[in-house]
Parts: structure tokens; sequence; C-alpha cells
């Protein structure tokens, strides 16, 4: 497919604070890409500079091979799911989604007839001629969403639309936008701080921190390989350990003085490697021999079981380390036991300390 | 259940009092005045409202009123707008904004004899606005602005201009950004979002302070009663002259209850206006 939105070096400070910096991403037609990062990161003011609310200090950032850099808001062929909807309070509700068609000079009984089309999309047929005040928030949102999608643009910019709606909620919007988009068939591009949120909708996640970006990838390349320290730390829970490659080429653990098979040829000198907390099983420490595991030695600090699955919290040499076993805890697994927690060496990934 | 009663009743007694005594009161008296008189003070008589609503003059009197009123609100709003807008929007500077406001606010602390006299200075036929429009060569001979509806026209927004100023610029400062964003966002230039968003939305705060400011003018004495230089009445003209100079507080009371039946049509007018529009809010 082919690149519908460059974003090419781009960069914006307020004042001292950097909030962008040398920000370079392509985003393919037909795309559902997140922006995911903790407050403060950048990705709202990078979707509001995709938007044309805010001009770049320097690059440009192209729409369909054309450069809008320079564009205001109104002349570029986006749309946008604002946060808090920002719905008009004095329209009804099929007021609202005609709005952007009526601008555009279509006629009342054709934009109208659009915009309910639209509103069936989100299944709110009925509600056209409510005031938004009159809706749930549920409801508000997906009047949004018929709003800004009634144009069909080729792409849509969500900033964290589902934030405001409770966790139930949530999780069916989440698969009805995930729907909704590959029906429609537009680019969505989603800023949210919400992990899980972004694992289960993108085909790509951008990671963001302090205004640069830390890392493209898909989400489970994303969690499988993580590029930086931050990266690690910022999707799901991760033990991290120090390291250094021996001269024989072993990766020495500086848990417990460890070592460690070497696992590729190219390995970066130090740095952190991380290890997820699935990848970490109790074991006895014949088991864990005869296949071939590494093992920590830790005496138990917590469990927390939370029915699926349990989550063990062990002291490993002054290090807090997790584990997550399927199911509720075992036996072994009581506090101020010592447990052998063993792992495969190639669930190991590492990140040299340069990156 | 009792005690959830008293207490908001108790809160309330001393302000309905208030309003009773002060308010309600002398408006009752008013009232039966108005159609009391004829032929002896005690009588109950429509003489008055008869001699108001069948005689030309008064009717004159009446139009004139509503006339400098509805225009004093027309050019309050139109001028207030614009001012408002540049409070709120344009100024970024917060200490030059507070000055402003401070500016638009301090004429309402001066008397207003004092201000309806500096106009009668500069509207004179030496006056400077004539000695400036002739000097710029706009006229040959001076204009007459005392005495005109023009004259009291131009007190009145000035006097009236800080209430139309401060009410939209509250409302303007109520709109939600967002709105605006997503207006620019769905392809409206700026004029359309103001046409469409921003105007509607701040609807109610501009009738608002249109109601302010018709109704202050309407009743307004002392700025028609200087700048008139005797030759234009308007109710509240007519109405101080019955009660102070030929004590008839009958016909003054009648005068009275016209005036504020004509307000209260007006501004019922306006409010259902605005309430068909601005509903929404």
């Amino acid at each position: 497919m082919s690149t519908l939105l460059t974003i090419d070096t781009v960069g914006k400070r307020y004042g001292s604070h950097t909030v962008l910096d040398n920000i370079q991403l392509d985003v393919r037609e037909g795309e559902f890409v997140a922006l995911l990062g903790p407050s403060g990161c950048g990705k709202t003011t990078l979707l509001r500079l995709i938007a044309g609310f805010v001009e770049p200090d320097y690059g440009r950032v192209k729409i369909d091979g054309q450069d809008v850099t320079h564009l205001p808001p109104y002349r570029r062929q986006l749309n946008t799911v604002f946060q808090n909807y920002a719905l008009f309070p004095h329209m009804t509700v099929l007021e609202n989604v005609a709005y952007g068609l009526r601008r555009e000079g279509i006629p009342r009984t054709e934009a109208n007839g659009r915009a309910a089309e639209a509103l069936a999309l989100v299944t709110l047929a009925a509600f056209g001629d409510r005031y938004p005040r009159e809706m749930s928030g549920g409801q508000q949102q997906r009047v949004a969403l018929a709003r800004a999608v009634v144009k069909r643009p080729k792409i849509l910019l969500l900033d964290e639309p589902l934030s405001a709606l409770d966790m139930k909620l949530r999780k069916k919007m989440q698969l009805e936008l995930k729907h909704l988009q590959e029906k429609l068939g537009i680019a969505f591009i989603f800023v949210t701080h919400d992990q899980e949120e972004a694992m289960s909708m993108a085909d790509r996640i951008v990671v963001m921190n302090e205004g640069r970006i830390e890392q493209i990838g898909a989400g489970t390349e994303i969690y499988r390989a993580p590029a930086t320290r931050f990266v690690a730390e910022f999707i799901g829970d991760a033990n991290l350990l120090s390291y250094e490659t021996s001269t024989t080429g072993e990766i020495r653990l500086a848990v417990q003085a460890f070592a460690t098979p070497v696992m590729h040829s190219n390995v970066p000198k130090r740095g952190v490697a991380v290890l997820r907390p699935e990848h970490l099983q109790v074991v006895d420490s014949t088991a864990a021999q005869s296949n071939s595991l590494c093992q920590l030695s830790g005496v138990v600090t917590d469990i927390v079981s939370v029915g699926s699955h349990s989550i063990i919290h062990a002291d490993v040499s002054g290090h807090d380390i997790i584990a997550r076993a399927m199911g509720l805890p075992s036996a072994a697994m009581r506090l101020g036991n010592v447990v052998q927690l063993g792992f495969d060496p190639s669930d190991l990934h590492l990140i040299g300390d340069c990156a | 259940m009792r005690r959830a009663f008293a207490v908001p009743a108790l809160m309330l007694a001393a302000p309905s009092a208030f309003f009773a005594a002060f308010f309600l009161a002398p408006l009752v008296v008013v009232l039966i005045a108005s159609f009391t008189g004829v032929p002896h003070p005690k009588s109950l008589t429509f003489t008055y409202y008869v001699q108001i609503l069948a005689d030309r003059y008064h009717w004159n009197v009446i139009i004139v009123t509503f006339r400098i009123a509805i225009l004093t609100t027309l050019c309050c709003t139109l001028l207030g707008y614009p001012v408002a807008w540049y409070l709120v929007r344009l100024v970024h500077w917060q200490l030059w904004r507070r000055l402003c406001v401070v500016l638009v606010v301090v004429p309402l602390v001066t008397s207003n004899i004092v201000r309806a006299f500096g106009w009668m200075v500069l509207l004179g036929r030496n006056g400077l606005v004539n000695r400036e429009l002739m000097d710029a060569g706009l006229t040959v001979h001076p204009l007459r602005f005392l005495g005109t509806e023009l004259g009291i026209l131009i007190g009145m927004v000035y006097v009236l201009l800080p209430f139309s100023i401060l009410t939209i610029g509250n409302a303007l400062a109520r709109v939600d950004a967002a709105c605006e964003e997503a207006s620019a966002d769905l392809g409206a230039r700026p004029v359309a979002t103001f046409w469409h968003v921003i105007f509607p939305l701040t609807l109610p705060g501009v009738a608002a302070g249109g109601i302010i400011v018709f109704t202050l003018s309407v009743s307004a004495y002392v700025t028609p009663a200087l700048l008139s230089d005797g030759r234009i009445s308007v109710l509240s003209m007519l109405i101080f002259q019955q009660y102070s100079s030929t004590f008839n507080v009958h016909y003054g009371g009648a005068l009275s209850i016209v005036l504020l039946a004509f307000t209260l049509i007006m501004v019922a007018l306006a409010n259902r206006v605005s309430e068909r529009r601005g509903s929404s809010i």
C-alpha cells in the first residue's frame, strides 16, 4: 500500500521545552497506527500537528504527496475525533454530523441524507433529532465518530477518544472502532496512553517519550523486542537486569553473577536484559537442569492472585523479580519460601547501553 | 421532614421580606394610585390610562422612548461585541486585558450626571465634536446634537456600553475552544466558524446583555433629561414631572405602569426569540 501521510523530521518547541524532536513517521493507506506514550510525551501535539492546529518549527508534513505543513486545518483532507468529542451543543445530532458536508456547500437534503447514513453506521439512526446533552457519553462518542467519518476522509485522527468511557464500554468500543476502520478502509491515527488499547487495536504502534519516537513496530514486535529500556518498561511488565558480556562471549547478569550461553553473535557489550514475567516459572532445581533452564533463586515477598494467573514477587539478591504463573499459586509459592525461578535463556531480550 | 423545610424557609425569609417591603409594596402603591384619583383620591378610575393611551402626544413620547432604547441596545451590542472579542480573544497580555476591563468599568463608578454634563460640553454648538468635524471639513455649520435623539443616543450608548461588553465578553470566554477546532477540522473557514458556532453559542449572552441595556435605557432619566435640552421628552421625564412638579401621583403612576407594561412586553418578546435560537445551551 502506498504512503498516505509523511512526517518528515518534524520538531516543535514551546520556549525552552522541546515537545517534538526529530519526528519521522510514515502512515500507509488504510493503516491503524497508535501513538502511545505517557502524558506529556508529545503524542497529542503530534496529532494536532497532523490536523493543522500546530505548526512545526522545522520539517514538513505531507498528505497524499501534497505538502500541507502550512495549510490551516479547514483545508486538510482529514478529520478528527476530539478527546471530549467537542460536539456543537446548539445543534441536533443530525446537524452536527451534517455540519462538515454543509460547509462544503452540499445542499441540506443531500447532507442530511448522508449524515443519517453515517449515524446508521454507528447504530444511532434513531437519535438524529436529539441534542448532544441528551445523550450518554458512549453515544456522544459515536456521534463524534459519525461526524468525523461522514466526509470520508483518508485519515481519521482520534485523540484518546475512549478515555472518558468506563472500562466495559471502552472494551466494546475498541472492537467497534477496529471493525469500523476495517470496513471503511480509512487510515486511523489513534492517540492513547493505554498500552493494552494500543496493542489490541493498532497495526503499528509508535511509542513516544519526551518528544521523541522510541520505537515503531507491530504490537507483538514491540513487546517481544523493545528497542529501548523505556519501551521495555512502558509496554507490559518487565524484569530489567543489567548484564555484560564476558571475554568468552557469555552473558553475565548482574544478578547472582549469573552466566548464560551466548545467543547472538553481535550482542551489545553491556546493557539491560529484559525478562518478561510470564517467561519465569517456579521450578525445582532438578527439573530446571534437565530442561536446560537458567535459574534464579529468591525469597517470595509477595503473591498477588487475580484468578486466571498469579503474580509472584521474589527477592533475588536484592532485586525485585516478578514472575507470572498461570492459575492459582501452587504450594511452593508461599511467603518467605525460597523458590527457584527458571527461564529459557532464549527468552532474554538484550538492550545495549548505547541504544 | 419539618426540619428539611424549616432551614430553607428561614434562609428565604429575610430576602423575601426585603423584596416584599421595598419592591413589591411600592409597586402595589403605584399600581393602586394609577387606578384611582378621579373625581376624588379614593375612587376607582381609568381616566389616566385613557388620557395616556388615547392621546397622540403620549404615544409620541412612548415611541421616542422605545426608539431610543432599541437603538441604544442595537448600538451597544454592535459596538460591544467587537470590543469584547478584542478583550477575550486578541489580548494575550494579561495585564493589558485587566487594564482594559478597568477602563471599561470605571465610568460606571462615576456619577451619571457628571458624565451627561461631559457630553453636553463635548456635543455643544462650540463643543469639541463640532470643532473637530469642522476642522476636518466634514461639515460647514456646527451640527446640532443637544436636543436631538442622536445626542441622547450617543450619551446612552456611552453610559450603557460596559454592560454589553461585560456580558458578551463573559459569553465569549465560555465558548469551548474545542468546538471551534472541531468546526475548522470539518472544513469551516474562520468566518463560517464564527457564524455557525461562535455566534450562536454567545447568543444567550448577547440577549442577556441586550435585555440589561434595554431595560436600563428605557427607564433612564438623567442622560436623556440633560441631553434633551428641553426639546425631547421620554417617559421617565414625564413621570418625574408628575411626581416632582405637579404632585399628581395618579397620573405619574399610570405613566409608570404603562412604561413597565411596554418594557415587559419587549423583554418577553426578546426572551422568546433568544430562547428559540439559544435553547440548546
